[in-house]
């Protein structure tokens, strides 16, 4: 118990130092964002001094003192009040991410669990094989392929299964005739459209989760518990599973927590790349368009969802490791 | 990446070391020079290693003698658009018109050349955070932890992103900010635990009674004990730097008109490559990515066994 | 027949990339039913290596390379895994040396007892819970630990957990790997007594692997001693105490000598009453000190510094905070006052936790009493900060316990002496490798130049604990705290160190606080003692009253507890 509100304090705390990063970012910067900003939104019609103010408040036009910028920001912020878009004006930043989050949040987030559930397998025999053809070629192809950069993987996808061989469409989230609805039909279409950027992150990815559990599951196949168990004459699948395999995961989920951020990156750049609407496109799109508001607010989704997936992460460790309870 | 650096062995315990095997070392004094010959000897010594090394040396010479390996400039465009592999261009040529295996050849230099500063410049950062970071105690080093974690779980591409966008067009010098900015922590981090538990050794409190400052034990004492942890953090940064800046190469931020194997693909995806079937544009370069940090990888695979024993190839069961 | 018969048996360790040493060689030998046997030696004689090879347990690098290991009339060297593994219920079972670590700390103790009944299925699943309340109660624990994780119970707790559950695979043969090493003096002697009591009851046959004679005199019938991989002896626990014959086995028993008697002797030193003689005579490997004699008078090298100041520890307490929230604060030390002076050697005993090394720290300013006051002289060790601490240490040096980490393995020798030399002293340059030099000799490293160019992992532990101890005295303090200098050294290297110290303590009119759980050290090289238990100073006094004549009974407790090869064969 203890423990869990020790991690729920610590997530608040990061949370509110990535949103208060946030709001420095821009001030920290050369220039006024704001005035090109203006100018920008300018092209669209008059700008009226409401708008005009808003947008300076969040990009960090010294109107008024640092202090009360900063406490205005936050109302925003707890509000999920982030201005309005330029590129995509009059929409509001808030409710274009609500429209992108949740394609990254299945697409992304069911990969990233499939390929860390894969890696970890694979990594377990790998140890425990040690040597042996369940070792070699999974190592080796590991640490080749995650040294791929995920738009590269995406590219050579998108030219052999999607051009070439014409296996799965190559660009978009659902066909340009479909609309988002709950039918099958949608939804299947959903998937479709869904297979090429998830292999391309179960390909790039999977590599990083074996080579940590492979090196965890090799320590602890050498610790003392395992030589004891293996002297009580235990099954060999228990000493693999319930001994070693069960230690090396904890090292290997705090390893996951971590390497998140990296994939989520990743994820980024194969949105771009096949046109997937979602967080990472549109992010993309807010660069290329210098849409401020828009960037600002999908980091900090960004950054706040990897948050609130490494504290499910340390939840998780907490119910596995009996140590966090005391 | 749990380091436990048992330097030594009080009673044998047959499953870890021959009793007195640490005795066949070689003699002399603990010069740094001979420190990183002991390094270099273990790593050559594992065989995935082995072939990053050679890997390296071939991207590097690439990179050196760059101008005398291509046949043509990186920027030379008077090349027919969009041609198929030839014998004259051995890749084909861009929708530019140059040469891409020129470019292939030339890009090796932006890679290396960003993949060993940021590596170094992350790795400097990393020691001195991770050192004093372990070395000191009480609230500071609270507050250390805390941003460090912040910097680690903050995912990286994202802030680069859009520190490079508030930047607008740096170059190369701010692709190699963003990422060092980035990329230091995990050493940090990695560092900061070995330093703790080499801080709890008699040696430490040996040097503190013997008169030494803080700063010489740091550095003197804790420093040299840490050698393949500092050089595995150097090859595992360089490689997510030459990863993170090809993916923003890629996205064309910072120099397009530098050729890099990132920019080789910014542009070769928004001429339609994949469309003019000139799969050798798409491949080559990212297979060079790929290769040049899979090398670094495996070197790694040599590091780890200077520090962890049962890492070592033919511990197996 | 003999339930096991070892015929020829080579262990070899082939490490990658070095030559191949061979730990065992040609080792024969023979157990009977419910017999108890001793296997001693040194570290490094191959003892442990040749227990894990006969329970089939030897992992890569090591092998197997040649002999046979008839178990029951079978031969196990070469069996194959799984026949292997359903041979070890029933058969042969083994309590590794880190029994702390031999359990999963992610399961229970339940689960630990499921496991092997589900592998062997030997007992019927509706008496397994009964059988696992019964093998717990065996080991003199509560039922109730079955439900524990390991990482709640205590080192000795989890020691006898691992017993229970090499008992559950109902073994003809128990191996037990140096069972106790790990563990507090006082749990060392507990388990022990379990240990025997239960050879006894389940009549088992056990082999004790130990580093320590006398733990294994004192429980088991016969012994074999181990040196360089051979079994160099062989014989019943009587004739190795009364007549050794192998120089090795004599060496290893002249070691062990009853700190309560009144005259206590081994290889070196002396003590009668309460006077200490060394006899200057050579003990095995290390050479003793010669340049003493030589040595510069102390007033001499003293010139231009404080007068004799005793050490005065006046009322002290040190609270930690509690480990783990809702647990009570840990009061390490509890109103503890003395003085240590001028020339003076007290030793400080007590099982781990009992404050001592706290004490230690507290003394060299490393922490801070929370408290009570600390003199040195005029200054006041409690509250000095970084200049103070700086001269403190110049007169008050330590001697730390494990020789292994007080030396940093890339530095050499030359290295770690010339820097309290040039910190301290103000020579420098010619003078300063001079000093350097003199401290080697002083302490017996000879020829001096070659031992200064050395590197700690080209010295045997004896060697390195007199580095140790030239660095302490580079500075030419006033004090030595040595903190267990010699419980990490091999048995026959110990009297050495020790013989040094004391030899030392006296040429250069040093004080010592000789911190130790091991009352026969304290006895040889102290004239003062205190007894510690619990952060509180139960007794102290003259040593050789004090231990020939205890009044407190923790004092008497922690006696009992000393190994006695004198009681071999007893039966206790």
């Amino acid at each position: 118990m203890w423990y869990l509100l020790r991690k729920l304090g610590l997530l608040l705390l990061t949370a509110w130092a990535a949103i208060t990063l946030n709001f420095l970012l821009p001030r920290l910067m050369p220039g006024t964002p704001a005035d090109a900003a203006i100018a920008k939104l300018a092209q669209n019609g008059p700008v009226d001094p409401a708008t005009r103010a808003a947008i300076e408040a969040q990009l960090g036009v010294p109107t008024g003192d640092a202090w009360s910028q900063y406490v205005q920001y936050l109302g925003n912020v707890l509000h999920l009040d982030f201005g309005v878009s330029y590129t995509f004006f009059p929409q509001s930043v808030s409710s274009l991410i609500m429209n992108a989050l949740p394609w990254t949040l299945v697409m992304v987030g069911l990969v990233t669990i499939v390929a860390f559930i894969l890696g970890t397998l694979l990594g377990v025999l790998a140890a425990w094989k040690r040597g042996t053809w369940l070792d070699t070629p999974p190592t080796l192809g590991g640490t080749f392929t995650s040294a791929f950069p995920y738009f590269w993987t995406a590219l050579l996808l998108v030219f052999f299964l999607g051009y070439e061989l014409k296996w799965f469409p190559t660009s978009g989230a659902y066909g340009r005739e479909s609309t988002p609805t709950m039918s099958l039909a949608f939804i299947s279409d959903a998937i479709g459209h869904a297979w090429l950027p998830a292999i391309t992150i179960l390909i790039t990815s999977l590599g990083g989760w074996i080579l940590g559990m492979r090196n965890n599951m090799i320590n602890t196949l050498g610790d003392d518990y395992v030589t004891f168990a293996e002297a009580n004459g235990l099954h060999s699948r228990t000493v693999a599973v319930k001994y070693a395999a069960r230690n090396a995961i904890l090292p290997n989920l705090t390893g996951f927590g971590l390497a998140l951020g990296g994939v989520v990156g990743g994820s980024l750049l194969v949105e771009q790349v096949f046109n997937y609407p979602g967080v990472g496109y549109l992010l993309f799109n807010a660069v290329t368009n210098q849409d401020f508001p828009l960037m600002q607010a999908l980091f900090l989704m960004i950054t706040i969802s990897v948050l609130l997936a490494n504290f499910l992460v340390d939840i998780l460790y907490g119910l596995l490791d009996p140590r966090t309870r005391r | 990446m749990t380091l436990p650096a048992k330097l030594t062995e009080p009673t044998g315990s047959p499953s870890a070391s021959v009793p007195g095997a640490g005795a066949t070392a070689p003699a002399g004094p603990a010069s740094p020079l001979r420190v990183l010959a002991r390094v270099a000897s273990t790593i050559w010594s594992n065989k995935k290693a082995r072939i990053g090394v050679v890997l390296l040396s071939i991207f590097i010479l690439m990179a050196i003698f760059a101008p005398l390996i291509a046949p043509y400039g990186a920027s030379e465009n008077g090349f027919g658009r969009n041609q198929g592999p030839s014998s004259a261009h051995w890749f084909g040529t861009t929708a530019a018109g140059e040469d891409v295996f020129s470019q292939v050849v030339f890009g090796a230099r932006i890679s290396v050349l960003v993949g060993f500063i940021a590596g170094f410049l992350s790795t400097l950062i990393a020691v001195v955070v991770g050192l004093s970071w372990g070395y000191i105690r009480g609230p500071l080093a609270d507050v250390i932890n805390f941003i460090v974690n912040l910097v680690l779980v903050i995912p990286g591409l994202p802030l680069m992103i859009v520190i490079a966008a508030y930047l607008q067009n740096g170059g190369m010098t701010m692709i190699i900010f963003v990422v060092v900015l980035t990329g230091w922590a995990y050493g940090a981090r990695v560092l900061r635990s070995q330093t703790q538990s080499i801080r709890g050794r008699d040696f430490i409190t040996a040097a503190q009674f013997s008169g030494d400052g803080a700063a010489r034990i740091v550095f003197r004492e804790i420093l040299p004990n840490m050698t393949s942890l500092i050089t595995g953090s150097f090859f595992g940064a360089a490689t997510s730097a030459i990863l993170a800046e090809s993916g923003l190469s890629f996205l064309g931020i910072g120099d397009t008109t530098t050729v890099s194997w990132g920019s080789m693909l910014f542009w070769a995806s928004n001429s339609n490559a994949l469309l003019t079937g000139q799969w050798v544009l798409l491949f080559a370069p990212g297979l060079c990515i790929a290769l040049l940090a899979t090398s670094l990888t495996l070197i790694n695979f040599g590091v780890d066994g200077l520090s962890n024993p049962r890492l070592r190839e033919g511990s197996g069961r | 027949m003999s339930l096991l018969e070892v015929r020829d048996l080579s262990v070899v360790y082939e490490p990658r990339g070095a030559e191949p040493t061979y730990a065992v060689k040609n080792a024969s030998f023979s157990l009977e039913r419910g017999e108890f046997v001793g296997l001693v030696g040194e570290s490094g004689s191959g003892k442990s290596t040749l227990g894990f090879a006969v329970t089939r347990l030897a992992k890569a690098p090591a092998r197997i390379s040649n002999g046979t290991i008839l178990f029951d009339g079978r031969d196990i060297a070469s069996m194959k895994e799984e026949e292997l593994r359903t041979q070890r219920q029933g058969g042969f079972a083994m309590v590794l040396q880190s029994g702390m670590n031999a359990l999963n700390p992610v399961r229970s103790i339940r689960k630990h007892f499921g496991d092997i009944f589900a592998a062997h299925g030997h007992v019927p699943k509706a008496k397994r819970v009964a059988r696992a309340y019964e093998l717990v109660e065996k080991v003199e624990l509560p039922r109730t630990v079955l439900d524990r994780f390991p990482g709640e119970l205590s080192g000795g707790m989890r020691q006898r957990v691992s017993i229970a559950l090499a008992l559950a695979l109902e073994p003809q043969l128990m191996v037990f790997d140096e069972p106790t090493t790990a563990l507090d003096v006082l749990v060392q002697h507990a388990v022990m007594g379990t240990i025997r009591d239960l050879q006894k009851s389940e009549n088992f046959t056990a082999l004790l692997i130990s580093h320590d004679l006398g733990i294994v005199l004192e429980s088991t019938s016969r012994v074999m001693v181990m040196s360089e991989g051979v079994i160099v002896e062989d014989g019943t626990s009587q004739q190795i105490l009364q007549a050794p014959r192998h120089e090795y086995t004599q060496m290893l028993l002249s070691h062990y000598a009853d700190p309560r008697a009144e005259v206590v002797e081994v290889p070196g030193l002396v003590v009668r009453g309460s006077t200490i003689e060394t006899t200057g005579q050579s003990t095995v490997a290390d050479a003793a000190p010669t340049a003493l004699a030589g040595a510069a008078a102390p007033a001499r090298r003293r010139a231009g510094r404080p007068e004799a100041t005793a050490i005065v520890v006046d009322d002290v307490t040190k609270v930690y905070p509690a480990p783990r929230r809702g647990q009570p604060k840990v009061t390490a030390v509890d109103h503890v006052s003395f003085t240590l002076a001028q020339g003076q050697s007290m030793a400080l005993v007590g099982a781990s936790g009992s404050g001592k090394s706290t004490l230690a720290k507290l003394i060299t300013g490393v922490e801070r009493p929370t408290t009570g006051a600390i003199h040195f002289g005029d200054a006041r060790v409690d509250t000095l900060r970084r200049k103070g601490l700086r001269e403190l240490r110049r007169e008050v040096q330590m001697v730390f316990q494990d020789p292994y980490s007080a030396l940093n393995p890339l530095h050499t020798v030359e290295y770690a002496l010339m820097r309290p030399v040039l910190n301290y002293t103000g020579l420098r340059g010619v003078a300063a490798r001079t000093r350097v030099l003199e401290l080697l000799d002083t302490v017996g490293l000879n020829p001096v130049e070659q031992f200064a160019a050395k590197l700690p992992h080209q010295l045997s532990g004896g060697q390195r604990q007199r580095v140790v101890i030239a660095r302490a005295l580079a500075c030419d303090p006033q004090v030595i705290i040595a903190d267990e200098p010699v419980s990490m050294l091999d048995v026959s290297l110990r009297a050495g160190v020790l013989a040094l110290l004391d030899d030392l303590r006296v040429t250069f009119g040093v004080s010592m606080l000789y911190i130790t759980h091991d009352l026969l050290s304290a006895r040889l090289v102290t004239d003062q003692i205190m007894v510690l238990n619990q952060g509180r100073v139960v007794e102290s006094g003259e040593t050789a009253q004090v231990l020939r004549f205890p009044e407190d009974p923790y004092t008497m407790e922690l006696l009992e507890a000393i190994p006695q090869p004198q009681r071999a064969g007893t039966g206790r």
